[in-house]
C-alpha cells in the first residue's frame, strides 16, 4: 500500500513537471577533456577562429588543435583524410562543391539531427538565422551516389564566411580615366577599350582564367545567369547541359569579346592571386571576383588601394536588368570518421554563433559574415560604413538579395565545369564559340550517359 | 661440416636478399593495382566499384582530346631531350676547353637540377607573364613586345620545353663531358698528327665515342620528360585549352579533379606503355653504338 501510494505520487508529480524534466540540458562542458583537432585553410576566416581558441576551451574544456594548411596542399589533404576515413581531423573546413563530391559516400557527418538536438545545441544558437540561400545551398539528400537536392534534406556543413561576386573597381583610376563604371557586359568591353585608349598601361579588368572550374565560379556563372544560362537544365534522369543552346552562344561570344579587350595577356594563367594583385596595385582598373578582396584591400594600410575600391553587382546581359551573384562558402563540416563528433559540433557551433560573427567580421577577418544577424548589429554596421569601405555595406545588401548558389548540386560537378573552364580557354584564344561550345556540350552530355 | 657452412652462408644470402624482393614486389604489387584501377570504374567518393574491361581504354582512344595529350607528351620530351642533347654537347665542348668561360661555368653549373621543379616552374611563371615578367622585358631591347610564353596556346609548349631545356641541360653536359674526359688523349693526338682538323676529330672520334654517353643521357631524360608533371603543372596546367595537356597532367585532371580514378589510372598505363617502348628502343640504340665504339 506504502509503495504503491509512492508510485502514484511520484507519477503525478512526473506527469505534472512533462518531458522535460528528463530532457537533457545543453551543457557547454559536456565534453570536457576531449582533444580535437580542426583542419582549415590558412587564411583569414582562420584567423578570426583561431585569435578566440582559449575562450572556447576555457568554456568547454575541449582542446583545439588547429591544423592549417596552405590552399593547394589542404584540398588534397582534406580528399586523403576523408576517404581513406582517418579519423585524424575531427573538424574541417570545406566548401559545398567539394562536398558533393564526398557526401555520396558518407564522408561527412549529417548535422540535422545534432541541430534539432536540444540537449546538443545551445538554444541561443539559432540556425535561421544564417542567410537562407546559405543554409538552402548546405542542404541535400543522397541516395545512390546521387545529390537529391531538397529543402528538408540533411544538413551536411555550417556557413562560417561567405564570398559573394561583384564588379569592384578602383576608383581613382577610372575616375581619372573618365571612365563611368559599367553595369552591362558589352558596356564593360567598350569602358576596357576606352581605358586602354586613354592609358595603355592600365589593364582594364582582371578575372580569374585558369582551367579549373574555380574559373566559372566567379564572373562567367554569375554574369551567365542574366543571359538566361545556367550550368544545367532539367534534373533527375532528365539533367542535361544547355551550354550549347543560342543563349549560351550569345552570352559566351560577349565575354569571349569582353576577356580579349580587357584582360591581361596573362588570363589564361591568372587565378585570384593575380586578379587580386592587379586591383590592389593599381594594375588593373576593374576585376569580378570575391567581394572580400575589395573589402580586407581598402581596410587602412592593407594596401596601395585602401579606400580606392568601391563596389557594384555583377554585370548583366544588355537586355536584361536583373543580376545575378554566385556564391563561395566557407563551412565547417564533421569527419564521418571523427571519434569526437560531440565535441566537434561544439566547436562548429561556437565558431559560428552570432558572437563569433560580430567579432570576426569587425575584426576585419571574418567578411562576409554569414549571419543575418550580423548585417543588422550596429558594431559591424559601423565598422563596414567607415569611408575607406566605400559602399560596400550597401553594395553587399543589394547584392544578398540576388545571390544564391548557382551551380546545380551534382557528385562529379567538377569534370563539366573544369570542361567549361577549358573550353572558355580555348574561345579567348580564338576557337570558333559555337563550334567549341558544341564540343564542349557533346562532352558533357557523354560525362552524364 | 662444409655443407653446415654452405647452408647458413645460403640462408645468410636468403635473408640479405629479402628485404630487396620485398620492395621489389611492393613495386610490382603497386604497378599491379594500378592496372587494375584502370580496369575498373573507381571514383572518388564512391563506395562501388565495377569491374570494367577494356572499357576506359576504348573510350580513351575513341576520344581526339586523348590523342591530343599523346602528341602533346611526344612533342615535349622529344623536342626538349633533343634540344638538351646539342645543348649539353655543346656546353661540355666548351668544359673540355681551358677557356676562361669555361671555368667561369664548371661550378654554377649543377645549380637548375638541385631545384625542385615546382619551385622552377613557379619562378619561370613570375619571369614569363607577358606584362610584368623580366623575359619580355628583356626582349624589348630587340624589338619584341608582348611575347606571349605561357598564356597563349600558339607559345605555351615552347615555353615548357624552354624551362626544361633550362633545367635538365646540365644533366647532358655532365654526362657527356665525363664522356669526353674518357676519351684517351693519345688518340686525338694521333689524329691531330695525322693532320686531322678540329672539326674532322669531333665528327669522327669524340662524337662516335660519346655517342652512348648521349644516348644514356637521353633514356634517363626521355622517361622523365614523358613522365613529367611539375613543370607543366606549375606553369601552364595543361593549358591554355589543352596546348599543353600531356598525358601525366591529363591523368591528375581525369583521376583527381574529375575524380575517375579508373580513367586517369588508364592514361597513366598508356603513358607507362610509350615510355615503356621508348626506353627499349633507347637501349638498343645504345647498346649498338656501344659496340661500334668498343
Amino acid at each position: 500500500m506504502r509503495l504503491t501510494s509512492r508510485l502514484l505520487v511520484s507519477t503525478a508529480v512526473v506527469a505534472l513537471m512533462g518531458p522535460a524534466a528528463f530532457a537533457e540540458e545543453f551543457d557547454w562542458r559536456k565534453f570536457e577533456g576531449t582533444e580535437i583537432t580542426w583542419a582549415y585553410d590558412i587564411h583569414p576566416y582562420a584567423d578570426a577562429v583561431v585569435a578566440y581558441l582559449d575562450e572556447f576551451e576555457e568554456l568547454t574544456g575541449i582542446k583545439v588543435n588547429a591544423e592549417l594548411y596552405p590552399d593547394d596542399t589542404y584540398w588534397g589533404k582534406l580528399n586523403i583524410q576523408l576517404s581513406t576515413g582517418s579519423p585524424d581531423w575531427d573538424v574541417v573546413g570545406t566548401g559545398i562543391q567539394p562536398a558533393w563530391d564526398v557526401t555520396p559516400a558518407g564522408q561527412l557527418e549529417p548535422l540535422r539531427g545534432l541541430v534539432d538536438d536540444p540537449s546538443m545545441t545551445n538554444p541561443d544558437y539559432d540556425y535561421a538565422d544564417f542567410f537562407p540561400a546559405l543554409t538552402r545551398a548546405w542542404t541535400w539528400d543522397v541516395a545512390e551516389e546521387k545529390i537529391i537536392d531538397t529543402p528538408d534534406g540533411e544538413i551536411w556543413g555550417i556557413p562560417h564566411a561567405f564570398e559573394n561576386m561583384q564588379l569592384m573597381y578602383r576608383m581613382d583610376i577610372l575616375e581619372r580615366l573618365g571612365v563611368e563604371p559599367p553595369s552591362t557586359l558589352p558596356e564593360l568591353t567598350a569602358a576596357c577599350e576606352q581605358i586602354t585608349a586613354a592609358d595603355p598601361n592600365v589593364t582594364p579588368m582582371a578575372v580569374r582564367g585558369v582551367r579549373f572550374w574555380s574559373s566559372i565560379h566567379t564572373a562567367p556563372i554569375s554574369i551567365a545567369q542574366s543571359y538566361g544560362v545556367s550550368d544545367f537544365v532539367g534534373s533527375g534522369d532528365d539533367l542535361d547541359t544547355a551550354l550549347d543552346s543560342a543563349d549560351s552562344i550569345r552570352f559566351h561570344k560577349d565575354y569571349v569579346a569582353m576577356i580579349q579587350a580587357c584582360a591581361p595577356d596573362s588570363w589564361a594563367n591568372d587565378n585570384w592571386y593575380q586578379v587580386v594583385d592587379g586591383l590592389s596595385t593599381g594594375k588593373t582598373a576593374m576585376a569580378v571576383d570575391a567581394n572580400m578582396f575589395g573589402f580586407w584591400n581598402n581596410i587602412e594600410g592593407a594596401s596601395d588601394a585602401s579606400g580606392q575600391i568601391a563596389f557594384a553587382p555583377p554585370l548583366t546581359a544588355p537586355d536584361n536588368d536583373e543580376f545575378a551573384s554566385n556564391i563561395w562558402i566557407w563551412s565547417l563540416a564533421i569527419n564521418a570518421a571523427s571519434e569526437h563528433k560531440g565535441a566537434g559540433w561544439y566547436f562548429i557551433q561556437w565558431a559560428t554563433s552570432k558572437e563569433m560573427n560580430v567579432r570576426g567580421a569587425t575584426d576585419g577577418k571574418l567578411v562576409n559574415p554569414p549571419r543575418a544577424s550580423a548585417w543588422e548589429t550596429q558594431e559591424w554596421i559601423d565598422y563596414a560604413n567607415q569611408p575607406e569601405f566605400n559602399n560596400f555595406y550597401d553594395t553587399f545588401n543589394a547584392v544578398q538579395e540576388k545571390t544564391s548558389l548557382l551551380f546545380t548540386p551534382r557528385y562529379g560537378f567538377g569534370t563539366a565545369m573544369n570542361a567549361w573552364a577549358v573550353a572558355m580557354q580555348d574561345m579567348v584564344g580564338g576557337a570558333d564559340v559555337e563550334e567549341r561550345l558544341a564540343e564542349l556540350a557533346e562532352d558533357i552530355r557523354d560525362e552524364l550517359n | 661440416m662444409a655443407h653446415r657452412k654452405a647452408r647458413s652462408g645460403n640462408a645468410f644470402l636468403l635473408v640479405s636478399l629479402l628485404p630487396a624482393v620485398l620492395i621489389l614486389g611492393g613495386f610490382v604489387l603497386l604497378f599491379f593495382w594500378g592496372f587494375y584501377q584502370s580496369l575498373t570504374d573507381m571514383r572518388f567518393g564512391r563506395t562501388r566499384v565495377d569491374f570494367e574491361g577494356l572499357g576506359n581504354y576504348t573510350r580513351l582512344f575513341g576520344r581526339g582530346r586523348f590523342w591530343d595529350s599523346v602528341s602533346a607528351t611526344a612533342i615535349y620530351a622529344f623536342s626538349a631531350v633533343a634540344c638538351e642533347a646539342i645543348l649539353g654537347l655543346a656546353i661540355a665542348k666548351l668544359f673540355n676547353t681551358r677557356a676562361l668561360l669555361a671555368r667561369w661555368f664548371r661550378p654554377t653549373i649543377l645549380l637548375p637540377l638541385v631545384l625542385p621543379p615546382l619551385s622552377v616552374a613557379l619562378m619561370w611563371t613570375t619571369m614569363m607573364n607577358p606584362e610584368t615578367g623580366v623575359l619580355n622585358y628583356f626582349l624589348s631591347f630587340i624589338g619584341i613586345s608582348n611575347f606571349s610564353w605561357t598564356s597563349k596556346s600558339e607559345t605555351a609548349m615552347f615555353a615548357v620545353v624552354f624551362i626544361d631545356v633550362w633545367t635538365f641541360t646540365p644533366f647532358f653536359a655532365l654526362i657527356i663531358f665525363a664522356g669526353l674526359r674518357g676519351i684517351a688523349p693519345e688518340i686525338i693526338e694521333g689524329a691531330r698528327m695525322s693532320g686531322a682538323k678540329a672539326w674532322g676529330i669531333f665528327w669522327r672520334i669524340e662524337l662516335p665515342m660519346v655517342l652512348p654517353y648521349i644516348l644514356l643521357a637521353s633514356l634517363f631524360r626521355l622517361i622523365d620528360s614523358l613522365n613529367q608533371f611539375d613543370i607543366i603543372f606549375g606553369t601552364t596546367q595543361g593549358g591554355p585549352g589543352n596546348a599543353t595537356d600531356v598525358l601525366s597532367v591529363s591523368a591528375y585532371f581525369t583521376a583527381f579533379q574529375n575524380l575517375y580514378f579508373g580513367r586517369g589510372a588508364a592514361i597513366m598505363i598508356v603513358n607507362w606503355l610509350i615510355v615503356l617502348i621508348s626506353a627499349i628502343v633507347l637501349v638498343k640504340l645504345w647498346q649498338f653504338t656501344r659496340k661500334r665504339v668498343i
